[in-house]
């Protein structure tokens, strides 16, 4: 049987007219490393403080290893928390505020100086306890706030965009640095970002939300190539291209103006308007149509950008105003093409994805 | 050396000139032995002892004291639940509060002192160290208020949050963590308020009772009564000497806050 560390079963928590969360249900499992991502104002942090009790849900159930703590107050249920400014505590050194928590749950002095020593280590800080707060650098700062909250043995730790303040270089440092914490700890990590690179890189399993509501629930490698639905994948991934038409089944999808293209299999989108979902890195651009029997689709170069890893091309073509393509830059005689040249692009029918149909799909917002 | 530096310099120490020539030469001139105060003609302590000799100092000094403790604790205790109340909540009339707090700052220190006067005699109050200890508190808690509501802006109520995930309860987090991080704006607020009490002259004028002078009184009575003696030097010193502490204080304060 598979253990939970935390339960949300239909929580939702409203603002006055706003539905900061919406119906969410989500299971944690232990000695996960979860991510809660999705555009800024989506509901992210209300939840996570609804986990820690520091926010009250209107309806819905919140449970800690199994057990109901809905009504239980912060400062007893067993959780740690990384705030998105730290909160270290000013009047305090680096080994009072690893203390801190430790005093208040009535450890002795022997058993503090012991814990406090070893998380130093954990965290790679050994030496700095007596400095002052304002004396450490951003990245300092950080792994201190987790030393304090790592300290205290939480079954759950909860981080609510821990490195948002700190600069590109740092912050990729820090995402290697709390994934090998993690596994060194061994606790349940939920892991707030707007973020998708910080929640590809160290997640296990990332639920995407937007508007309060949580769109998909996977791994990285999942949802990035298997997206739910049209704003998972476009938040999710650089660029993403959509194509719209009807599904007839069959692997066989039917674009605006009659052409057939091989897609991937969707049952429940049989006969039914969708969208297929296709990434720029997934199509091949050539100057000779493809074999019978492949997709095939004749375009014109409208644009073309040199990315230095990648071409970037811009096709026009029949079912679709605008189709990018990235080529990866793997050999210095590769051929480019012009603006304005006429190309043919394919494609693996897994490729190209079946999702439903929105009228107005929810316009991701992409940050960072 | 630039030339606007040297006019820099030369203005800085005229303007430092200006403010603390006249007091050097007061407190010089309360060791004078000689009753002239134009000519300096010997060291003595004299008048310091005729001075502490002298009861009506005594009774003054005490009466600014204990008004002055009974007005910061007042006007501090009044700052915190304000400007926690401006700074934690929204509410109707939050800025026109905000703006009231500030007014007694700005107000020429006399219109005030004369219309708390005609306030206490309409409604009929008599004068009392109390009708001072009002006055001194309506316009200390503005400035008490002014650095306390700039502590607690800079206060992130995460802080209470951070402890309460750490398993504090209310009590201990407000006196671990809210109180401490605060403390060095109160003391401040503290310091300021109690300086701003005991320095006061107009408003006690104004509004004490017949036969009750602060130190401040004191020195503006026995100056329209005799003159400025030695005496008078003597005592204006020790009453500088006693700003300059807190003053250090207050800039120790700073540094630490
Ligand atoms: N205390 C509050 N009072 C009123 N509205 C709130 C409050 N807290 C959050 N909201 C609203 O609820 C919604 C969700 O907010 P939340 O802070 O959970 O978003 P988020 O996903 O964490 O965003 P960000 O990435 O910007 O931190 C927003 O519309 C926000 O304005
Ligand atoms: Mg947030």
């Amino acid at each position: 049987m598979i253990k939970y560390s935390v339960e949300l079963e239909n929580i939702t928590k409203r603002f006055g007219q706003v539905v900061a969360v919406n119906n969410v249900s989500l299971r944690i499992k232990e000695n996960e490393f979860f991510s809660l991502l999705g555009p800024s104002g989506c509901g992210k942090t209300t939840t996570l403080r609804i986990i820690a009790g520091l926010e009250k849900p209107d309806t819905g159930v919140v449970k800690l290893h199994g057990q109901d703590v809905t009504y239980i107050p912060t400062h007893k249920r067993n959780i740690g928390m990384v705030f998105q400014h730290l909160a270290l505590f000013p009047h305090m050194d680096v080994y009072e505020n690893i203390a801190f928590g430790l005093r208040m749950r009535g450890f002795s002095d022997n058993d503090i100086s012991r814990r406090v020593k070893r998380m130093l280590e954990v965290v790679r800080l050994p030496g700095f306890e007596r400095r002052k707060i304002n004396q450490l650098s951003g990245g300092q700062q950080q792994r201190v706030a987790l030393a304090r909250a790592l300290v205290m043995e939480p079954e759950v730790l909860l981080l609510d965009e821990p490195l948002g303040a700190l600069d590109l270089k740092i912050r990729q440092e820090m995402m290697v640095e709390l994934k090998r914490i993690q596994r060194e700890v061994g606790t349940t990590f939920v892991y707030v970002t707007h973020d998708q690179n910080e929640a590809m890189v160290m997640s296990d399993r990332i639920a995407v939300m937007n508007e309060g509501v949580i769109q998909q629930v996977d791994s990285p490698d999942t949802i990035y190539m298997r997206p739910k639905n049209i704003f998972v994948a476009s938040f999710i991934g650089e660029q993403i291209n959509f194509i719209e038409g009807v599904y007839k089944g069959n692997q066989e999808f039917e674009a605006k103006g009659g052409m057939v293209l091989r897609v991937s299999d969707n049952p429940d989108a049989i006969n039914k308007k969708s969208v297929i979902a296709i990434r720029p890195e997934r199509i091949m651009i050539g100057d000779k149509a493809p074999p019978r029997g492949m997709n095939s689709v004749e375009g014109r170069v409208e644009m073309m950008v040199f990315k230095g890893s990648s071409i970037e091309y811009r096709i026009s073509a029949n079912i679709s105003d605008e189709i990018i393509v990235f080529v990866p830059n793997i050999s210095p005689t590769m051929k480019m093409y012009k603006i304005g040249e006429k190309v043919y692009l394919t494609w693996d029918p897994e490729a190209g994805i079946v999702l439903p149909f929105e009228s107005k799909p929810a316009e991701p917002r992409k940050i960072g | 050396m630039s030339k606007s530096d040297v006019i820099l310099k030369i203005y800085t120490i005229l303007l430092l000139g200006i403010i603390y020539v006249p007091i050097g030469v007061l407190i010089v001139f309360s060791f004078n032995n000689s009753r002239n105060r134009a000519v300096f003609t010997g060291f003595t302590l004299e008048n310091y002892y005729r001075l502490l000799a002298d009861e009506r100092v005594w009774s003054s000094f005490y009466n600014s004291i204990w008004v002055a403790i009974v007005v910061t604790i007042a006007s501090v205790f009044f700052a915190i639940l304000l400007s926690y109340a401006v700074t934690r909540y929204d509410f109707k009339g939050k800025d026109i509060l905000d703006m009231l707090l500030l007014i007694p700052i700005i107000i020429p220190e006399i219109v005030e002192a004369l219309t708390l006067l005609l306030f206490f005699i309409i409604i009929g109050i008599p004068l009392s160290p109390w009708t001072i200890i009002i006055g001194h508190i309506a316009f200390d808690i503005s400035f008490a208020y002014l650095v306390i509501k700039a502590r607690m802006a800079g206060y992130d109520p995460q802080y209470e949050e951070a402890a309460r995930t750490l398993g504090a309860d209310e009590l201990k987090t407000f006196f671990r963590v809210t109180l401490p991080i605060l403390l060095p704006g109160i003391i401040a607020a503290s310091l300021i308020a109690f300086v701003e009490s005991y320095d006061d002259f107009i408003k006690s004028y104004f509004t004490r009772p017949g036969g009750f002078s602060t130190l401040p009184v004191h020195i503006w009575s026995m100056a329209s009564r005799r003159g400025v003696t030695v005496d008078l030097n003597a005592l204006a010193t020790i009453v500088v000497i006693i700003a300059i502490f807190f003053a250090y204080i207050r800039i120790k304060m700073e540094r630490w806050m």
